[in-house]
């Protein structure tokens, strides 16, 4: 089996330790025998839809700088891409953004004192700038990893579900977004600010598409997310259920545990 | 206002001998913080009696390279002050002032001041220290929670830039291409340094520019293991008992400020033969070395040097914390190329696909690492996903026992790179053990 995993941006958008995210999609498919391809989509490039194009398999997209982040709104609307993105994760492709990605696929963010940045509008969500600096460590509490984890993973143990019910990464943004009445948030936050610092959600899911805060990086102390990840991505390429091979975490759980214990 | 000063500078002196004589710490804030309380304009008063003030600020290099004008200066006679233990901000200049000017008369009999500022102190006080000269490093990624994006810390420092006279130069790395930014904000004399076909690494994304002209190139570089690095300007051989690429742009602001200085090249040369950097930049010990390290650019050029000298007997002790000093957010940690640090390519394609030979990945160097600090699980994980085996990564969060660890049977040299608190904390355990004096005492 193969996955493509398509970075959007990453020249622009890789602000601190979105990489990380990248090698551990990358780590924990080639540890199961699963090849793996990292395509780099930024401007300039194009993206078609499968099967005329490269079908990706998984998208990411990280965070940026505000200059960068304007380049990028007006090209995922100019390029087309924007579109695209958005018809493959309604076909089930899962897609991961964090920060300014996030943002991006929102209806619009709006900064201060300028006219608006119109998002991809994938996510029912938006975003307004503030002056209020959300940073620091977070804990979130989820069921969207649980969820599946009790579908596929039945023999697992009422511990390890415990365990999954939680993400934790760290935040840094001055954005605050709101959901929309629609929306489904990743999660709710134990520890932190998440998406406004005001409702204690944090993040947004809708269909096999994550938009969250939290880096840190997110994936590596999070390995149920990313397994996820690739699980949705192979069953929408390979069209059949798929049972991932269970991997040594216990690393990557001391690592998710310390974040917890740390702060909460 | 001139009693007001007096009172200040009486109060400051008065608190520094108290701290000196209770030794508890340094004197490095305290003195500095409760005299600009009484004089908030203590720092440019007493900064405009010094004849010559040099600045240097970004984001990696700032003590080593005021260490060398320093050692420089000395050697050509000059009377200097600078901050020399790392206090930065407008209470440590304060304290360093108070420490080395006199009430009456109220002179400080000195010939240069050398300033290092970090990225944010620099818009805070350069324009009262009123600089013969600033040198603008580098800029790179650094904590983001403390300074901002780069572009953030390039457009403030831009905007200070507007404010400073016009008879001040600014020395400009030109190889950091959003450094060249800078061009644009001032109109005095801006001049150049940088290394002939090097571009900075350790940070992923490089433009590439049309070629600077560079005032200052250094060409020919010969890296000679952990002992030195040599090279040429304007076909002149010199050699630097410090090793890493980065040190010879710390070398190539040097040079620049002394000849803006009027030093002879000869003095230079002679001065810094037996340079030594501050504590844990590249310090050797019996037992091996320390190399802090504190950003994704920093730690990739550390790991650079490094890697070429591990053998298989020696061991590699990183601590990683995330106090406020260090930055609270690690995830830098996942830009460093830690997979450097292994002796063979860690991928070997055709075989990745086999899955009876998925473990290969992880069959790299045998020698043990130890890793430490506070977020010590995080580099453990960083590890692992540069492909080292998880039984060889050894977990301690606790410093002193991670360092006793890693020095029990041990054959081979030892490699201790700590983020900055953790070094402060390694000094301190080293000057336990008397390896090591206090830190306050080392510029004496």
């Amino acid at each position: 089996m193969k996955i493509i995993i398509g970075y959007l941006y990453p020249d622009l958008m890789n602000i601190y330790g979105d990489t990380g995210n990248i090698i551990a999609l990358q780590k924990r498919a080639q540890w199961r025998g699963i090849e793996v391809d990292v395509i780099n989509i930024s401007l300039g490039a194009k993206l078609d839809h499968p099967p005329g194009g490269i079908a990706v398999d998984i998208f990411f997209f990280g965070g940026g700088q505000d200059q960068a982040q304007e380049l990028v709104a007006s090209d995922l609307v100019s390029s087309g891409k924007g579109k695209i993105i958005k018809s493959e994760v309604e076909r089930g492709v899962p897609l991961l953004a964090i920060c300014g990605g996030y943002q991006l696929l929102g209806a619009y963010y709006q900064p201060h004192n300028k006219p608006k940045l119109h998002g991809v509008g994938l996510f029912p969500a938006y975003t307004i700038a503030s002056h209020d600096r959300m940073i620091g460590n977070i804990v979130v509490k989820s069921s969207v990893v649980s969820r599946q984890s009790s579908e596929s993973l039945k023999a697992d143990s009422e511990a390890i579900l415990k365990t999954d019910d939680y993400l934790v990464g760290f935040e840094n943004h001055s954005g605050k977004t709101y959901l929309k009445n629609e929306a489904t948030s990743l999660g709710k936050v134990i520890k932190g600010f998440g998406n406004n610092g005001e409702d204690q959600t944090e993040g947004c899911i809708y269909k096999n598409a994550i938009g969250t805060y939290m880096h840190g990086s997110l994936l590596p102390k999070n390995p149920k997310l990313v397994d996820w990840l690739l699980q949705k991505a192979l069953e929408v390429k390979y069209g059949k259920e798929i049972k991932l091979e269970p991997l040594d975490d216990t690393l990557e759980n001391q690592a998710h545990k310390a974040v917890i214990s740390k702060i909460c | 206002m001139s009693i007001k000063l007096i009172a200040a500078i009486l109060l400051g002196k008065i608190i520094f001998y108290i701290t000196q004589i209770l030794k508890i710490g340094g004197g490095s804030a305290a003195p500095g913080y409760y005299a600009l309380k009484i004089y908030p304009n203590l720092v440019k008063d007493l900064a405009s009696k010094i004849p010559q003030t040099i600045i240097i600020t970004g984001t990696n290099g700032k003590t080593t390279t005021a260490r060398m004008i320093a050692q420089v200066a000395i050697a050509h006679g000059l009377k200097i002050i600078r901050n020399s233990t790392g206090s930065n901000l407008e209470r440590g200049i304060a304290s360093t002032l108070i420490a080395n000017c006199n009430l009456f008369p109220r002179t400080c009999n000195l010939d240069l001041a050398i300033w290092e500022l970090d990225e944010a102190a620099f818009n805070n006080v350069a324009l009262k220290l009123n600089p013969n000269m600033i040198v603008f490093l580098n800029a790179f990624r650094d904590q983001l929670d403390r300074y901002g994006e780069v572009d953030s810390v390039i457009s403030k420092w831009c905007q200070t830039l507007t404010k400073i006279d016009h008879k001040t130069e600014i020395l400009i790395n030109g190889d950091d291409h959003n450094l060249l930014e800078l061009k644009k904000c001032f109109k005095g004399k801006i001049r150049i340094f940088g290394v002939k076909d090097c571009k900075i690494s350790g940070e992923k994304i490089i433009h590439q520019k049309e070629n600077e002209k560079l005032n200052f190139e250094a060409t020919n570089i010969q890296p000679r293991g952990l002992d030195k690095i040599e090279f040429k300007i304007n076909s002149e051989s010199f050699s630097l008992p410090v090793p890493g690429i980065y040190n010879v742009y710390n070398f190539l602001a040097s040079y620049a400020v002394a000849d803006y200085l009027q030093i002879p090249e000869s003095t230079m040369k002679t001065a810094l033969q037996n340079f030594s950097p501050a504590f844990g930049r590249v310090e050797k010990f019996e037992f091996g070395c320390i190399f802090l390290i504190k950003n994704p650019a920093g730690a990739t050029q550390v790991l650079q040097t490094v890697a070429p000298e591990i053998k298989s007997q020696d061991r590699l002790l990183l601590a990683l914390n995330d106090n406020f000093a260090d930055g609270t957010d690690v995830s830098w940690i996942w830009d460093v190329n830690f997979e450097i640090l292994h002796l063979k390519p860690p991928v070997i394609p055709h075989l990745m696909r086999d899955p009876e030979h998925n473990k290969l990945d992880s069959r790299f160097r045998g020698n043990d690492i130890i890793v430490s600090g506070t977020r010590a699980q995080d580099l453990a994980l960083r590890l692992k996903y540069a492909g080292f085996d998880s039984n060889s990564i050894i977990v301690e969060n606790i410093l002193e026992k991670a360092f006793k660890e890693a020095q029990t049977g041990l054959k081979g040299s030892l490699f201790i790179l700590p983020t900055y608190t953790a070094l402060l904390e390694l000094q301190s355990i080293l000057t336990k053990q008397g390896l090591k004096n206090n830190y306050w005492e080392e510029n004496k």
